[in-house]
């Protein structure tokens, strides 16, 4: 990664205009004070001659979107995923320093003192981090449906959104930066784990007194609250006069028009993470395309879970039958429980929530025979389903009161 | 006092006599005399009793040119004039037309009432309907309608300009899935989706808006009542297995808005349909001809209209459906059932009403209830689930039999509503742009899982929101006089749900744990629980400690309704009820099938602390 910075610092080198010896402006090195002798980087990417070790970020996920990007390619194949990538995601990488750190970099000519602070606003972050990319939710907001009738109510960089519960960390105060560290690691970027803080769940808990729960599950498995989910992404090409009227009220995203079949903003399906543990899983993408052109119809062009982190995180849980008992919620739906009818429909699925045609990129899906072993009404089941229960009923006490 | 319904049809038959002397009665002719096919040639015959055009239409059968002779036809000029109906249907069928004018689609009284009181937050002392009348209601009892037309304030504006397009006496030209004609004709000569006519007259071949062909219905079709009831509760969609969701338009057909385009820019998709309409049932099936065209009694609102419910063929707990004692050929089923594609064997006994009426295809076949299908004549096999354990579980008299047989419940959350004097709309019973324009937006529509409250005859059943409606008001100096205000409903600001049936059953019976393990079922919305306490997390804008889906929350101070029910008698469950809710999850975490022997009997949360119950909870520790 550090190669990477290297580079984009040596490109902006060699393609920059000689620089004046002592250009009026010109940085001081931090330590020295003299006036840098190299020439001048631009000015968005400047920093890097006194942080270069922070420009890794810059060869990093934000800046790359490769994740984004290689979806793309096996959405629509390598080189139309490309330019499609180029079209409607690029919009959102990271290119210079000052595209998370606001404000002038130094005081004034001469000066060290930095305006800048270290840690990033979270306004920073959601410039990017929002709609359906984690973030947005940490805040409390949801997307809305994306025709016309919908977009109302609030509206945070330039979109409306739901008002939802935020997070429980943003409600004390943390943000953003106060968990994750974008710089570290090369520029890949570190997080802290929730057991960092929190090491010892209380077994005082219902929930946390089984076993299983412990070592097993991510703690946002039970602990996000709800997260955004869009099932069915559709982009629309639009070639004649009809469709231009008749999609008109739909967003547009490199050229095509965005809808989504259903939204919802519950609590989200729990599948397994790349670590083998119990995760919130949700689609993205399972992505259709109609383009006349083509002879494309709501044809399936991916059919992607992920296992993700909603970071909606709250000291409550859903009730125990809101994930035993509930064989929607790991997409082992019965045939007779199901309520939207997508054959009918025209998609070649049986159910959004039925794992036939669908996989998860960086994790697994529940198997039947894990989700039936799950549901057993062991004792220890029932002692804290009772106690769940109990506590709930019970005016002065918490099922997860700390 | 109320006339009895037997020494009311007596009379109107007798009334009736002359006129269908006069009609001809069975099939005849068109009189020599009538020119009018001439030009119309190939156009339907409305129905073998219904050959001739001059007396259901009017004008000048005699005269050679197209102007003269269309001169004097009932409502030419305007298709709502309602000398249409009353003349070109009414002078044969007075009775027919004196029950229409009582019914809740034509005076849309209920409708009014609501809006006035979840708008304006109060009810007046005048009637209002779409048209001002002298009726008398379901006790008999002298009744005055105002016309709507002198509501002179937002709730009357709405009406107009919202609701009215679907009043049963005004035409509707939507070509989208929406038009219907108007009087007698909504039902009867129904509109295709494009309101196109489609028959075999040439000079009329693809001219709109008409009525498909010129072929009468004298059993209303679905198609007719589906150009209303997929509105507001969408019943007619949700029956057939059409969700109107999100507005997404997609998935596509042929490239443009699908799966199903829908009015005004909509689209449906399909869910499961109900279980009725699976089996080949049509809403004329369940609902009879009283409460589809009016009973000649003026209701004050829907329900008082209605007569059926899901008992009166599959029996409730404790009684069987109830049937009347033979029946002879002159009686109401007999002649209701007159063009059925099956009458009734005479001598059958039938099925009756909540109103103690007799449905004319609901019968005693051979100790079984048979439902005949009025249009093929084919007899379908009800099930009765009188006694059966499922149906007979201890705490569950009031429950309501869709309560726990939907499938789903269309709910539309958020309805923001914008009326802005700066701008016209159309009045759609003046006829013209009057100032003032309403547009909406909203928030998020669901089916499932769908809230529960007490209805306003004390059964618990579904609601939905009716209606969450958030006003704004826009002055025509550009000012904001009223900015998402909430109106104030029973003495206080408060939103509002509606006991609504979602006409989406199924055979399939939510689960036990299903319901009573999921706060949401109760009106909490989506949720968790947090420091022992339920708490939303789809959050109403204007007070984040209350869900904008749901009308419970919990407080310190225990759980509370901020929600209204918007009907007489209607509330949510209270603080005691819903804990008598959620202990049943103390039993069912192993009790978990409804034929288990301690659902015969009140719950005994106390057992948990017998030996036996203490003995099984310790095992594995």
């Amino acid at each position: 990664m550090r190669w990477t910075t290297v580079c984009i610092a040596a490109c902006w080198l060699l393609g920059a205009e000689p620089a004046p010896a002592a250009p009026p402006g010109a940085l001081a090195t931090p330590r020295t004070g003299a006036v840098a002798a190299t020439p001048a980087l631009p000015q968005d990417l400047s920093c890097l001659t006194c942080h270069p070790a922070q420009g890794d970020v810059l060869g990093g996920p934000m800046a790359t979107r490769a994740a984004e990007r290689d979806f793309a390619c096996r959405a629509f194949g390598e080189r139309e995923g490309r330019a499609f990538f180029t079209a409607a995601c690029a919009g959102c990488h990271v290119t210079t320093c000052r595209d998370c750190h606001d404000g002038q970099p130094h005081a004034a000519a001469g000066s060290v003192a930095p305006r800048v602070a270290p840690l990033v606003a979270d306004d920073a972050c959601l410039r990017c981090h929002q709609g359906y990319f984690t973030g947005w939710e940490y805040h409390g907001r949801a997307p809305r449906e994306d025709h016309e009738r919908y977009q109302r109510g609030p509206v945070a960089d330039g979109l409306n959104y739901l008002k939802m519960l935020p997070d429980v960390h943003q409600e004390r105060g943390l943000g953003c930066a106060d968990c994750h560290r974008v710089h570290a690691d090369g520029g890949r970027g570190a997080v802290l784990a929730c057991r960092d803080c929190h090491p010892s769940p209380s077994r005082d808990v219902p929930e946390h007194a089984i076993a299983g729960h412990l070592e097993k599950m991510e703690c946002w498995a039970c602990h996000s609250a709800w997260a955004a989910q869009e099932y069915g992404t559709f982009l629309v090409r639009t070639r004649t006069a009809a469709q231009d009227t008749a999609f008109f009220g739909l967003p547009l995203q490199g050229g095509w028009r965005r809808s989504a079949a259903l939204r919802r903003q519950d609590a989200p399906p729990l599948g397994l993470n790349g670590r083998g543990l119990v995760s919130p899983i949700r689609p993205q993408f399972v992505l259709l395309a109609t383009d006349p052109a083509r002879g494309w119809e709501n044809r399936l062009l991916a059919a992607e879970w992920k296992a993700f982190f909603p970071h909606t995180v709250r000291r409550g849980t859903v009730t125990c039958d809101g994930c035993h008992s509930n064989p929607r919620r790991f997409l082992l739906e019965p045939p007779a429980d199901r309520i939207y009818d997508l054959r009918r429909d025209g998609l070649p699925l049986d159910s959004w929530w039925d794992q036939a045609g669908q996989r998860v990129v960086d994790g697994a899906f529940f198997t039947r025979e894990r989700h039936d072993l799950m549901n057993r009404r062991t004792p220890e089941y029932v002692r804290e389903h009772l106690r769940q229960w109990q506590d709930l009923l019970r005016p002065d006490a918490g099922s997860s009161r700390p | 006092m109320r006339t009895p319904v037997g020494i009311v049809l007596v009379l109107g038959l007798a009334a009736l006599l002359p006129q269908l002397a006069a009609c001809g009665g069975a099939a005849r002719s068109a009189p020599a005399d009538e020119r009018c096919l001439d030009c119309h040639q190939g156009l339907e015959t409305a129905s073998p009793s219904h050959d001739g055009c001059v007396s259901c239409h009017g004008g000048n059968p005699a005269a050679r040119d197209k102007e003269s002779a269309h001169r004097g036809i009932f409502g030419l000029a305007d298709p709502s004039y309602a000398g249409r109906w009353e003349r070109g249907c009414g002078g044969c069928h007075p009775h027919q037309l004196e029950r229409m004018r009582s019914s809740q689609m034509y005076t849309n009284a209920g409708m009014i009432a609501q809006i006035q009181a979840t708008w304006e937050g109060r009810r007046d002392s005048v009637t209002y309907a779409a048209r001002g009348a002298k009726l008398h209601d379901l006790d008999g009892e002298p009744l005055t309608h105002t016309s709507v037309v002198g509501l002179d304030n937002l709730s009357g504006d709405l009406y107009r300009k919202f609701c009215a397009r679907c009043h049963v006496a005004k035409q509707n030209d939507a070509t989208d899935g929406a038009g219907h004609a108007a009087g007698c004709a909504a039902c009867h000569f129904p509109w295709a989706e494009d309101a196109t006519y489609r028959g075999g007259d040439p000079t009329m071949h693809g001219r709109s808006p008409h009525s498909r062909t010129h072929a009468m219905e004298g059993l209303p079709t679905m198609e007719a009542c589906t150009r209303c009831h997929h509105r507001s509760g969408r019943v007619a969609l949700a029956y057939q297995g059409l969700n109107d969701g999100n507005n997404g338009l997609v998935p596509t057909k042929d490239g443009l808005p699908g799966p199903l385009p829908g009015s005004d820019g909509r689209n449906y998709s399909h869910i499961a349909p109900d279980v009725h309409f699976a089996a080949g049932m049509e809403c004329i099936d369940c609902h009879t001809s009283r409460e589809v065209m009016g009973e000649g009694y003026a209701s004050a609102g829907l329900h008082g209209q209605l007569e059926i419910g899901c008992e009166d063929c599959h029996g409730s707990a404790t009684q069987a459906p109830k049937f009347d004692a033979a029946w002879g050929e002159h009686e109401l089923p007999a002649r209701e059932s007159r063009q059925y594609g099956q009458r009734l064997p005479a001598g059958a006994r039938v099925a009756l009403t909540g109103k103690g009426r007799p449905y004319a295809n609901v019968f005693d076949d051979g100790g079984q209830v048979g439902v005949l299908l009025k249009r093929s004549g084919r007899v379908l096999r009800s099930p009765v689930i009188t006694g059966t354990p499922a149906h007979t579980v201890a705490g569950h008299e009031r429950i309501a039999c869709h309560t726990c047989h939907s499938r789903t419940v269309v709910q539309c959350y958020g309805c923001h509503t914008t009326y802005d004097k700066r701008e016209y709309g159309w009045d759609y019973l003046a006829g013209r742009a009057t100032v003032g324009s309403f547009s909406e937006t909203e928030d998020v529509r669901a089916l499932y899982p769908f809230p529960l409250a007490v209805d306003t005859k004390g059964r618990i059943g579904t609601v939905t929101p009716g209606c969450q409606t958030f006003i704004n008001v826009i002055e025509p100096d550009g000012t904001l006089s009223r900015d998402e205000d909430v109106a104030t409903f029973r003495g206080r600001r408060q939103l509002r749900f509606a006991p609504f049936f979602g006409h989406n059953t199924g055979t399939r019976a939510v689960g036990c744990s299903e319901c009573h393990g999921n706060p949401a079922f109760l009106g909490f919305g989506q949720h968790l629980v947090e420091r022992g306490r339920l708490r939303g997390t789809l959050l109403c804008e204007k007070d984040p400690r209350k869900p904008l889906d749901g009308f419970l929350h919990e407080d310190q101070d225990g759980v509370k309704a901020h929600a209204a029910m918007s009907r007489d008698g209607a509330r949510p469950l209270d603080a005691q009820e819903a804990r008598r809710f959620f202990t049943v999850n103390l039993c069912l975490v192993c009790h978990d099938r409804a034929n288990d022997p301690i659902y015969r009997k009140p719950l005994d949360t106390h057992a948990l602390d017998d030996s036996l119950h203490r003995r099984l909870l310790a095992a594995g520790r």
